[in-house]
């Protein structure tokens, strides 16, 4: 009797267990039932942050949702080649970037167009990639897993490879609660994962919410130029207004890259890209979509000299006299890159949550 | 005896006890529904290519694909009010070439009226419902995912096509439409109405909805493939076939 009661409770947690697996659930092993705790993971908004994009309630990270979704960060099987994993090009000491090569190099050393973005805040986007292309998170994992030059693989197969695997299938149970190895668990799991990576921890990000932290005159200096002359697009907390813009990079022959114009199909959008953001850029070099300026020097020098004109290049770049750049002197430029300095955020690059090993 | 009665109906409760909507014991088992697609030409079937069709625009086209994805299914009750099919499992791909039945089980025993479908996947709420990504895969295999975006065609249709003036000229045509990233949303919902019908319980309904393919060109906008015969990421014509596509859909009584 006292066995029925049991299997009644165990039947009722798996009749409830919600697909967040928050709290405990029962889990069944080769040894019978076994009550996996699987808490809450704390995703807390940074005091000078705007309120998260990503739908957490829909898809809370959970302690094990996070692992789950890092070892498949870090996993080769969701590449073709069983190597490429999504951190072969996403680096945590670079905050998520790729930068032996200019842009990302895939499946077969296959080269692809584009410069790695960094990971980091991805819970605060409203769009992902260069060019806007991906509009969820969740989703966005399917570029890199199918695209040719990156992992050149199929989701049907990865789905098939987690579920042939000797730990994936407990690895999902425990996230989730429930058996299952799933396409949705496994976006859902790597979105998890990525959620969690904020950074907010820069010397400008203390100095915003009022810690204690001073800048130097030369940061301070640098930090009025950048709020005169770059933050309208580079803009607050995230150092991004998330628009897509021509910054006036002239037209690369080879990559010959429209940019959001592919995912809207409207000339206005040709050779717009989104306006990334600064934070940490002191690591994720090389700069640009294509990965063309090396130094933070080549890109000050780009904005003052090194522009082309074009019909969407952004009006902001335009002077009266007909000629297009940003006025910055060479003193300036060195103030700029010790502002830009402040953005970098060592807990992030370091915190071990998200390192490989 | 009674003993484990109970316990037996302890454990079908509680088996039924999340899916509160319809928690009352006294609930007849579900009935199913079976709506078949059916896309025709002209009022009949379509055949697919070598048959010929001609447009209002003097265009010989022959299809040889076409498929198309449904989403979303709500069935309406003579009140007006709405049965939602679980959302998650309400994606559904349509093939001229292979499956063209949706099969909907565990419907309460009701009266119906009407359906209400998508056409396409609505970009608002996806993928925030928790299992509408176990939709990817499938639509990867059938060739219904815009990967290098993430996104769906909602419609692959194509073919090959020669204008009335070079009748000799065969050219082909692809239609992909789907949204433009959150920059163009190009989901349809559908409502139809037909006659009253009951859902009885272990019991499956069959229906017919036709899908007229000759209105993807002429319907609410001409469509001629000589002006355009690649529409694929166009944000001037895929809103149309959208459009198009939206009215082509009818009951078979
Ligand atoms: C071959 C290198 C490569 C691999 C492997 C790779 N990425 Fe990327 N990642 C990139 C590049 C390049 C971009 C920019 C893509 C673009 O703009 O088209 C990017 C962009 C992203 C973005 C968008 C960031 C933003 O701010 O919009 C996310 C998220 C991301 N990758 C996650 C992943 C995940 C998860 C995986 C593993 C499933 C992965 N990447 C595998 C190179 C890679
Ligand atoms: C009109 C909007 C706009 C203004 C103003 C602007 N930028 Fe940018 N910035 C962009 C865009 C868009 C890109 C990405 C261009 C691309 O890759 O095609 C970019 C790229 C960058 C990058 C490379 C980032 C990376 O991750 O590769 C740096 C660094 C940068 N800008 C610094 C600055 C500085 C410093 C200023 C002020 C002197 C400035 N920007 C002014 C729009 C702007």
């Amino acid at each position: 009797m006292k066995i029925t009661k049991y299997l009644i409770l165990i039947l009722f947690i798996w009749s409830c267990s919600s697909e967040s697996g928050n709290g405990e659930s029962v889990i069944t092993t080769d040894d019978g039932p076994l009550t996996v705790t699987n808490p809450l993971l704390d995703f807390t908004v940074p005091a000078n942050f705007p309120d998260a994009t990503y739908s957490i309630l829909q898809n809370p990270p959970t302690e094990k949702g996070f692992e789950l979704g890092k070892k498949l960060f870090y996993d080769g099987q969701l590449a073709s080649d069983g190597v490429v994993s999504c951190g072969f090009c996403h680096i945590q000491s670079f905050a998520f970037t790729h930068h032996t090569h200019i842009t990302s190099h895939g499946v077969d050393g296959q080269i692809g167009t584009r410069n790695a973005q960094p990971l980091h805040n991805l819970a605060f986007m409203n769009e992902f990639t260069w060019d806007g292309a991906a509009t969820f998170l969740d989703t966005q994992p399917i570029i890199p897993i199918t695209s040719e030059v990156e992992m050149n693989e199929t989701v049907s197969n990865v789905i098939l490879k987690l579920a042939a695997d000797d730990t994936y299938p407990t690895l999902f149970e425990e996230a989730f609660g429930s058996e299952g190895v799933s396409a949705d668990r496994m976006f859902k799991a790597l979105s998890q994962f990525m959620v969690m990576m904020v950074s907010a921890n820069s010397k400008f990000d203390k100095l915003e919410r009022g810690e204690a932290v001073t800048f130097t005159d030369q940061e301070n200096a640098g930090r009025a130029i950048f709020d005169a002359k770059c933050a309208s697009c580079h803009a607050g907390a995230l150092q991004t207004d998330q628009s897509y813009r021509n910054n006036g990079l002239a037209m690369d022959p080879v990559f010959n890259d429209i940019g959001r114009e592919r995912v809207t199909g409207l000339p206005d959008d040709n050779r717009k890209f989104k306006v990334p953001s600064l934070r940490n850029i002191e690591v994720t070099f090389p700069y640009m979509h294509d990965g063309r300026l090396a130094t933070l020097e080549d890109v000050l020098n780009f904005y003052t000299d090194g522009m082309v004109d074009s019909p969407t290049l952004d009006e902001q770049f335009r002077r009266p006299d007909g000629t297009f750049g940003i006025d910055i002197t060479p003193e300036e430029k060195v103030q700029l890159i010790a502002f830009l300095k402040t953005l970098t955020d060592n807990d992030f690059i370091e915190d071990r949550r998200f390192s490989e090993f | 005896m009674k003993k484990y009665f109970t316990l037996l109906v302890g454990i079908a409760s509680l088996l039924t006890a999340c899916n509160n909507d319809e928690s009352n014991t006294a609930t007849p088992d579900p009935g199913s529904l079976s709506l078949t697609f059916e896309n025709i030409v002209n009022g009949a079937s379509l055949s697919m290519s070598p048959t010929t069709y001609i447009n209002n625009t003097n265009e010989t086209y022959a299809v040889s694909e076409l498929k198309y994805i449904i989403s979303n299914i709500r069935l309406i009750k003579p009140d007006n009010s709405t049965y939602t099919y679980p959302v998650e499992d309400s994606y559904f791909l349509i093939n001229e070439d292979g499956n063209k039945t949706v099969n909907l089980s565990n419907i309460p025993v009701d009266t119906y009226a009407g359906i209400t479908f998508g056409f396409g996947v609505d970009p608002t709420q996806y993928p925030i419902e928790s299992g509408t990504l176990n939709f990817i895969p499938f639509a990867e295999e059938a060739g219904m995912l815009w990967t290098w975006s993430a996104g769906y065609k909602f419609l692959k249709f194509e073919g090959v096509y020669s204008s009335a003036t070079a009748p000799d000229d065969e050219t082909t045509f692809v239609y992909h439409v789907g949204s433009h990233g959150a920059n163009l949303d190009n989901y349809k919902e559908i409502t139809l109405s037909f006659g009253e019908f009951q859902i009885a319980s272990e019991n499956t309904i069959s229906q017919t909805i036709q899908f007229d393919v000759a209105k993807i060109f002429d319907s609410i906008y001409t469509l001629s493939l000589e002006e355009k015969n690649d529409v694929q990421v166009d944000p001037i014509n895929a809103p149309k076939i959208a459009e198009n596509v939206s009215t082509a859909f009818s009951i078979l009584e």
